[in-house]
């Protein structure tokens, strides 16, 4: 399913290079549920962005759902995202869109027709426990709903993956614990799952396959 | 899908709001300009080839040949190069026509003691002698004719109305590209309001895979429309102005230029100036670029 093969990434800050992933290896199988820790500037968002093919490491090889990232072509980028959900710290939902046209829109842009469209985003939502706020729009919502929306977005196309950066970083716990929650039910249905959190109390929760990074390299793979 | 892509267009349209407006008046002045000048030079273009169907040179005889010898001058002048056509005027006859020009003063040409008029062959040229380097050849081969006398005419005067027509036509597309250009870079502008304005939809849009047709059509589209919007107004606008102002110029142009009634655009015309409006406004669109990727 994921393959990270010796993967570093350098940011250049004009003559600094800054690097932020060291020769990083690890394999997650189809239906794994992987929590990715570390504290703030370990490299999780930045490992997450090069799986999803956001970025290009500056060296190593990522083999994601079969495609090869390094050296792919633009066409095969929206491909590999077709099969890929991205929930985000902050939801990202479009302010002038209620709940159910920001699920939708998803659907819409990749050319769904209508009646499966209605189907598929009233499935999401029920998934996330949001079908009755598929009318309101993002600023009725609190973060725990705009981010259950935005996991809903993410799932609608029912994706064999799904990377969540720091989905419950703006979120108190009983809200966070909503979204776990949800993610589990998600990753039942065999959805390969990456979560990357910096909470160390909400990985060791989860009792997950753990991998721990620290200054750009994974330290600890354990569970 | 393509319910979404023209959806999100018209979304597109209200976002760049007044820059659009701008954008649509400057396209409807660029083509207004455009037309206009056009108009003038395609009206000018059907004077000046009516004109040189009309170029006539005229061949005073010395004196009216018998019918056994007009048969014969007649013959030599058909296969003269530069001729297409040819007819005799007989003194009887040019003297007829000198009293239909004179009208109600016709009875002065009655005091005269004997026709002063001269019998002449009317010479029409072909297309390609009727230019003025090519009337002046054949003026000159009809003058050695040993029965000419005189020989007149000239395609200078035509010539002239063309060089007109064609500085009209180079102005009108001077001022249309100018104000087109404009036009286009307004465009541009709006498109760039628009997709910073949809810069989250479009993070989104790339998110989850949609390809770059999908993400940038909308904005073709969009500029397509604004090109569409300024074309229609300008074509109002001409054929507001031709509806006033053909009417009350047709006597004046009749009189000067021989042209019955001043024409507007043919249907292909009309396609052509929204056509063109459209590629503008599609122009200025797609030349917005968005964020590129890895």
């Amino acid at each position: 399913m994921i393959e990270v093969h010796r993967v570093s990434k350098v940011y250049s800050v004009g003559p600094v290079k800054v690097p932020a992933l060291r020769e990083v290896s690890f394999r997650i199988a189809k239906g794994e549920f992987v929590v990715l820790t570390g504290a703030s500037g370990a490299g999780k968002t930045t490992l997450l962005r090069l799986l999803y093919r956001d970025d290009l490491p500056s060296e190593g090889d990522i083999e994601v759902l079969g495609y090869d990232l390094v050296p792919m072509r633009r066409a095969s980028v929206a491909a590999l995202r077709r099969s890929i959900g991205v929930v985000f710290q902050d939801a990202k939902l479009l302010p002038v869109r209620t709940v159910y046209e920001n699920v939708a829109f998803v659907l819409r842009v990749l050319g769904a027709p209508r009646r499966e469209i209605t189907e598929r985003v009233f499935d999401a939502l029920r998934t996330v426990g949001m079908s009755s706020r598929a009318q309101a729009y993002p600023a009725q919502l609190s973060q725990g709903e705009a981010q259950r929306a935005a996991l809903a977005r993410a799932i609608v196309r029912r994706p064999p993956l799904l990377l969540a950066d720091e989905p419950t970083g703006n979120l108190d716990e009983s809200m966070a614990a909503e979204i776990i929650e949800a993610l589990k039910d998600i990753g039942s249905g065999g959805t390969t799952i990456v979560l990357a959190t910096h909470q160390a109390r909400l990985a060791a929760a989860l009792k997950r396959r753990t991998l721990t990074l620290e200054a750009g390299q994974v330290v600890k793979d354990e569970g | 899908m393509a319910g979404f892509l023209i959806g999100e267009a018209f979304r597109d349209l209200r976002r760049a709001g007044r820059v659009a407006v701008s954008a649509i008046v400057l396209i409807t002045l660029s083509l207004a300009a455009l037309g206009g000048f056009w108009l003038v030079s395609s009206n000018l273009d059907r004077a000046v080839a009516q004109w040189r169907n009309r170029v006539r040179i005229v061949v005073y005889l010395k004196r009216e040949p018998s019918s056994a010898d007009l048969s014969a001058l007649i013959e030599r002048v058909r296969t003269t190069p530069g001729v297409a056509g040819i007819s005799f005027v007989s003194k009887a006859e040019a003297l007829r026509g000198l009293k239909q020009v004179l009208g109600k003063d016709a009875s002065v040409v009655d005091q005269l003691p004997a026709n002063p008029l001269p019998a002449s062959l009317e010479v029409t040229p072909s297309a390609a002698a009727a230019t003025p380097d090519g009337a002046r050849e054949l003026v000159a081969r009809l003058a050695a004719l040993p029965e000419a006398d005189e020989v007149a005419g000239s395609a200078d005067w035509v010539e002239q109305l063309s060089r007109w027509q064609r500085l009209l036509q180079t102005i009108g597309f001077g001022v249309g590209a100018v104000l087109g250009i404009a036009a286009i870079l307004t465009v541009t502008t709006a498109t760039t309001l628009v997709l910073h304005a949809r810069r989250h939809e479009t993070e989104i849009m790339r998110l989850v895979g949609a390809s770059e047709v999908t993400i940038r059509l909308p904005l073709l589209l969009q500029g397509m429309m604004q090109g569409l919007a300024g074309a229609v107004l300008a074509l109002a606008a001409l054929v507001l102005t031709y509806s006033l102002v053909a009417p009350r110029l047709e006597p004046l142009v009749n009189l000067t230029l021989g042209l019955s009634r001043l024409v507007f655009f043919t249907p292909l015309g009309v396609t052509a100036l929204l056509g063109a409006g459209t590629l503008l406004g599609g122009l200025g669109g797609w030349l917005a670029r968005a964020g590129r990727e890895p």
